[in-house]
């Protein structure tokens, strides 16, 4: 493993929503360490808090007390323009639904991060991914002429163009058939190997969590080894 | 940021209605500012050029307070005080059937003293015969344009009506300056030798003013102060220019009304915007926060905003340039007229667009774009990426936010009536504070519609059933993206109810005004360059055949000029009451026996409630004359209250006039017949003993009173125009608005029709919500419109020209208001609902 990733560690993080008039409590002083190049499945029911732990590691929310490091810098003690600036240079995203900006190209979606990075010149990198993803064919496309599965290839070839450290990404197989699921999987397992970035992968995918080095679980509201929690849960173990 | 610019330029393209009609307000907005602004310049350099022409080289000019000089003053300044350059000038206006619908304006000199002064005169360059004029006892020599505008040329006769009385001009020549601004000068002119000047106008023996030319050696040593010593009183020397500045002055507020009405368009122009630009941002609310997780910092989403919003500002400043100038050419002609009405005789000949002008147009449209996109820019950036993109989230924070919206607006709106408070006559602070108030009433209206929606629910149930109970919810449920859309719309709407109950509440004073006022039966005046008010000498011989009439039983006399008198212009009037005509005065306070006693007797003046106002005078206060026996101080017995000029009137009884005074003269004269008499009748008769070539205007007082009222609503053209462009900009943001959120819901309606609904139920749901929204916009706007009227009748009237005006509102205005709002609503529904009809609804489903 070619280990360039950060390392993250998470310590006793707090986090709540307010939803009307009652307080959504989401995390509850969970702690955990992801190693450097690590690639960590998290599982857990929908409404545990899986996005929110991905929201605090990116910067894109602060937690409401704890801490959030990631390669040694505190999340927390960053002003929020610095915290976009760690987003756009150093985190890849890959979202559920896509996200790609349906008024971009594939290309020049690919080109974006690149952009606001400053590096100039990446489109022979750009087509140099998306022959990867298999879609050296769609440069030109718009987003909505593109399939479901095409559309989550060209949002991994987006999070990894600008060389990400950490590559994030939210259920990336949430919205794909079997078929489908299974190539996206492929290629980010292969594509974030080949870099050795570290990886936090939000899913239910018990096929792609099954290829990370590591599975965690959030239960309520803390984050533990995915054996563990099935050993605890008894009955729920299979969910 | 080239790959977010193109984005964003595609997001607009993609959004071409929305995009149209934006840059549509912009333009709108622009083109009425620079139109206004261009037209008052126009007329004011028409003014500008034909004074300066006219004064040609002269430093100084010697007038009287009154108007007149005895022209042995000439000679004497030459002999006694040793001026070398005086040039004698009587200057009047006259009328030809030939020229129709302009005064022209003639100028008396004398060639001999022309040379230092006015070239096109003096000869040389324009090879003008000077032996011709003096030759000719009332020969005219024309300025090219007039002779073009008559179809004359030398050796024809000019046919002019001037002082009442019908003249054939022989043309003796005609001047054509080489150089544009001098022929543009002279456009309206009529020169003729000053002996036949005072003929025509019958001033024998009388200046209009003498010209000097000092230079500044001659200034240095004393010489306008030995001039000014040698004055008889109520003459003074002045600068050149000093009083085409006070009259320019005049229309100071009427300018200044007109760029204010105009910066209003401009202003709910910009509420459109940030309509525009808010729904677009709350469209990409998910983009944004993608483009947030992704890593675009805040600073980069609100350039990214502008810079759309810049270049819908740059396409709509530049649209509206060109439309403003297209405007300007119609609304010129009655700027000008107006003018000619009211204030002063002008030509304009041209439309003059200053470079400047049109920056000033531009500039404003793309900041008021820029500025109107802040807040939605803003908003944008401060949006949480993790909260952006969920619609639940922001609706539930639109309506968390309608309470505390509702609250703040309700401030703005004390802040602005606070300002109105403020002891000022400044229009800049009153149109600040309607400001605020403005955009605290838009700022209320979510509140508004939510409980409008509210009480029309069990109608909407009713009426439409389920569908119409979606209908009403849906715009209550979707309040991010209709508050804007309705409180822009309010706006609008509101303008054209504040500027219609205005000009109605105006005409409704005038109308009772003048039925007040005018008492006589029949009004009798010589045809004068100005609609509005009479001038010039009626003959004393007619005035004695017509109140000789046996259908006459009482006359009033009438004697009014404009008096220019340290810098301040007003109108003094002399009056010689029949006692049926004293009761045609209204005063603010105290009892109007008392006051006309001391009128009467001349102990005493009464002044208009204009006058009062503008100076800051009450009763008890003295106003100050310059008469032939120096200056006197009179005390003000009563303020009238008056509508006839802006400038203010003060009124004196003949007798009190005839011993400040050596004018003998009478402008009009007010005639009370018999009971019983036919006044249309009687009107033949007395016109039938007006000997031939002379002509008077006798008129009934019906007809008067008409007359008066067309000058009115020719007056309120200008306005007229105003409001029916806020009505189209109004109209335009109907559309624009609700097009645009009804296309938004392509996804929701596709739903819909997936689940069963049909194309007709569907046109049914689209119609139905787009035409709530233009109803409660136009119920909002009904309020709105009323405190803006009340600011402008109230306030704004009363510190520009200053008077009282009385507030009336006729149903129509209001019902024409919720009419152009719900048509305007349900014809924004129409496209968006063919569309999605048509549309398959798979397609509509389709995500990204």
């Amino acid at each position: 493993m070619n280990e360039k990733g950060p390392s993250i560690e998470l310590i006793d993080v707090h986090k709540s929503y307010r939803e009307g008039d009652r307080t959504h409590e989401v995390l509850t002083g969970t702690s955990a360490t992801i190693e450097a190049g690590e690639r960590v499945a998290i599982l857990g029911p929908s409404g545990s808090g899986k996005s929110t732990l991905l929201n605090l590691v990116s910067g894109i929310d602060l937690p409401d007390s704890g801490t959030v490091r990631v390669g040694g810098t505190d999340i927390g003690t960053l002003a929020e323009r610095d915290r976009t600036l760690f987003r756009r240079e150093r985190v890849g995203f890959v979202f559920q639904f896509f996200n790609l900006m349906p008024t971009l190209t594939v290309l020049e979606n690919l080109l974006l991060p690149l952009e606001l990075t400053g590096s100039a010149d990446g489109e022979a990198r750009a087509r140099e991914l998306l022959d990867a993803v298999g879609l050296g064919d769609r440069a030109g496309a718009f987003p909505d002429r593109l399939s479901g599965g095409e559309q989550q290839r060209v949002a991994i070839a987006r999070a990894l163009i600008h060389g990400p450290d950490l590559l994030l990404a939210d259920e990336p197989t949430g919205n794909l058939d079997e078929d489908t699921s299974e190539i996206v999987v492929r290629l980010l397992d292969e594509l974030v190997r080949e870099a050795g970035t570290t990886l936090i992968v939000v899913t239910h995918s018990r096929e792609l969590a099954s290829r990370m080095d590591r599975v965690l679980r959030v239960d309520h509201g803390k984050l533990v080894e995915a054996g563990e929690a099935m050993a605890g849960a008894g009955p729920r173990a299979g969910a | 940021m080239r790959l977010l610019s193109r984005a964003s330029l595609r997001y607009l393209t993609q959004h071409r209605l929305q995009l149209v009609l934006s840059v549509l307000g912009v333009a709108l907005g622009v083109a009425v500012v620079l139109s206004i602004d261009v037209a008052i310049q126009s007329a004011q350099a028409g003014f500008r050029i034909s004074a300066e022409t006219v004064s040609g080289r002269a430093t100084h000019a010697v007038v009287s307070d009154i108007g007149l000089i005895d022209e042995s003053l000439v000679a004497r300044l030459r002999i006694e005080e040793d001026v070398a350059a005086a040039a004698p000038v009587v200057e009047g206006y006259g009328r030809s059937p030939l020229i129709p619908g302009r005064a022209l304006r003639i100028l008396g000199v004398d060639p001999f003293s022309e040379g230092p002064f006015r070239p096109y005169v003096a000869g040389g360059e324009s090879g003008l015969d000077v032996s011709a004029i003096i030759a000719s006892r009332v020969g005219v020599v024309l300025s090219a344009p007039v002779a073009e505008g008559a179809g004359l040329a030398p050796g024809d006769s000019l046919p002019m009506l001037v002082e009442g009385e019908a003249w054939s001009l022989p043309v003796v020549g005609l001047v054509d300056p080489s150089d544009d601004l001098t022929r543009s000068g002279l456009s309206d002119v009529v020169l003729m030798d000053i002996a036949g000047a005072q003929e025509v106008l019958r001033i024998p023996g009388l200046l209009s003013r003498i010209d000097l030319r000092i230079d500044e050696e001659e200034e240095a040593g004393g010489l306008l102060e030995r001039i000014e010593a040698a004055l008889p009183e109520g003459v003074t020397v002045d600068a050149v220019g000093t009083r085409s500045q006070t009259m320019s002055g005049m229309i100071a507020a009427f300018d200044v009304n007109l760029t204010a009405l105009s910066l209003l368009a401009l202003i709910f122009g910009m509420f459109l915007i940030y309509n525009a630009v808010t729904f677009s941002v709350v469209q990409r609310r998910g983009i944004l926060g993608r483009l947030r997780a992704l890593g675009v910092t805040r600073d980069e989403v609100v350039r990214m905003i502008l810079a759309e919003a810049a270049w819908i500002g740059a396409a709509g400043a530049a649209l509206g340039v060109g439309v403003g100038l297209v405007l300007a050419r119609g609304l010129v002609g009655m700027v000008a007229r107006t003018i000619n009405d009211l204030y002063f005789s002008v030509s304009v000949q041209e439309v003059t667009v200053a470079p400047a002008l049109v920056a000033k147009a531009a500039l404003l449209g793309l900041g008021a774009t820029l500025v109107a996109a802040l807040p939605p820019a803003l908003e944008a950036a401060g949006a949480n990426p993790r909260l952006a993109a969920l619609r639940s989230v922001v609706e539930s924070r639109a309506r968390r936010l309608v309470p505390l919206a509702a609250a703040a607006g309700a401030g703005l709106c004390a802040i602005g009536a606070l300002i109105l408070l403020a002891p000022t006559r400044s229009l800049l602070v009153s149109f600040t504070a309607l400001f605020f108030i403005i955009t605290g009433m838009a700022v209320i209206t979510p509140g508004g519609t939510l409980v409008l929606m509210s009480m029309l629910r069990p109608l909407l149930r009713g009426l439409g059933g389920t569908l119409g109970v979606m209908a009403g919810r849906g715009v209550g449920s979707s309040l991010s993206r209709t508050a804007p859309a309705i409180a822009a719309l309010v706006v609008a709407v509101s303008v054209t109810v504040g500027l219609g109950v205005m000009i109605q509440s105006f005409r409704g004073t005038l109308v009772q005004w003048l039925d007040g006022t005018l008492r006589a039966d029949v009004y009798v005046s010589l045809p004068g360059p100005t609609a509005s008010r009479a001038s010039g000498t009626l003959w004393p011989d007619v005035i004695d055949a017509f109140v000789a009439h046996p259908e006459v039983s009482g006359s009033s006399t009438y004697r009014g000029f404009d008096l220019i008198r340290d810098g301040d212009a007003f109108r003094l009037v002399a009056l010689d009451l029949d006692p049926r005509g004293e009761s045609a005065f209204d005063f603010l306070s105290g009892d109007r026996d008392e006051i006309m006693t001391r009128f009467r007797t001349g102990e005493a003046v009464i002044v208009s409630e204009p006058y009062a106002y503008r100076r800051g005078l009450a009763v008890g206060d003295r106003v100050a004359l310059t008469g032939v026996d120096g200056e006197v101080e009179i005390p003000i017995a009563g303020v009238f209250y008056d509508y006839g000029s802006e400038q203010g009137t003060v009124m004196m009884g003949r007798a009190l006039y005839d011993r400040i005074f050596d004018d003998p003269g009478v402008t009009s004269l007010g005639l009370f017949l018999e009971e019983g008499a036919d006044s249309e009748v009687v009107v033949e008769e007395l016109l039938a003993l007006v000997p031939e070539g002379r002509a008077v205007i006798a008129r009934s007082n019906d007809t008067l009173r008409e007359t008066s009222l067309e000058v009115f609503d020719r007056t309120f053209q200008v306005t007229a125009v105003l409001r029916l462009l806020a009505f189209i900009v109004a109209f335009v943001g109907v559309l624009s608005a609700l097009a645009a959120l009804q296309l938004e819901k392509a996804r929701e309606l596709g739903l819909l029709r997936a689940q069963g609904l049909t194309p007709g139920q569907l046109w049914r749901l689209v119609v139905t919500q787009t035409g709530l929204i233009g109803l409660a916009s136009g119920l909002l706007a009904i309020p709105m419109g009323l405190v803006l009227s009340v600011v402008m009748i109230f306030v704004v009237n009363k510190r520009s020209f200053g008077w009282t005006l009385n507030m009336q509102v006729g149903p129509d205005i209001l019902v024409q208001a919720v009419g152009l709002a719900v048509v305007g609503a349900l014809l924004a529904g129409l496209y968006p609902a063919w569309r999605m009809s048509r549309a398959s609804p798979a397609l509509a489903l389709r995500g990204e």
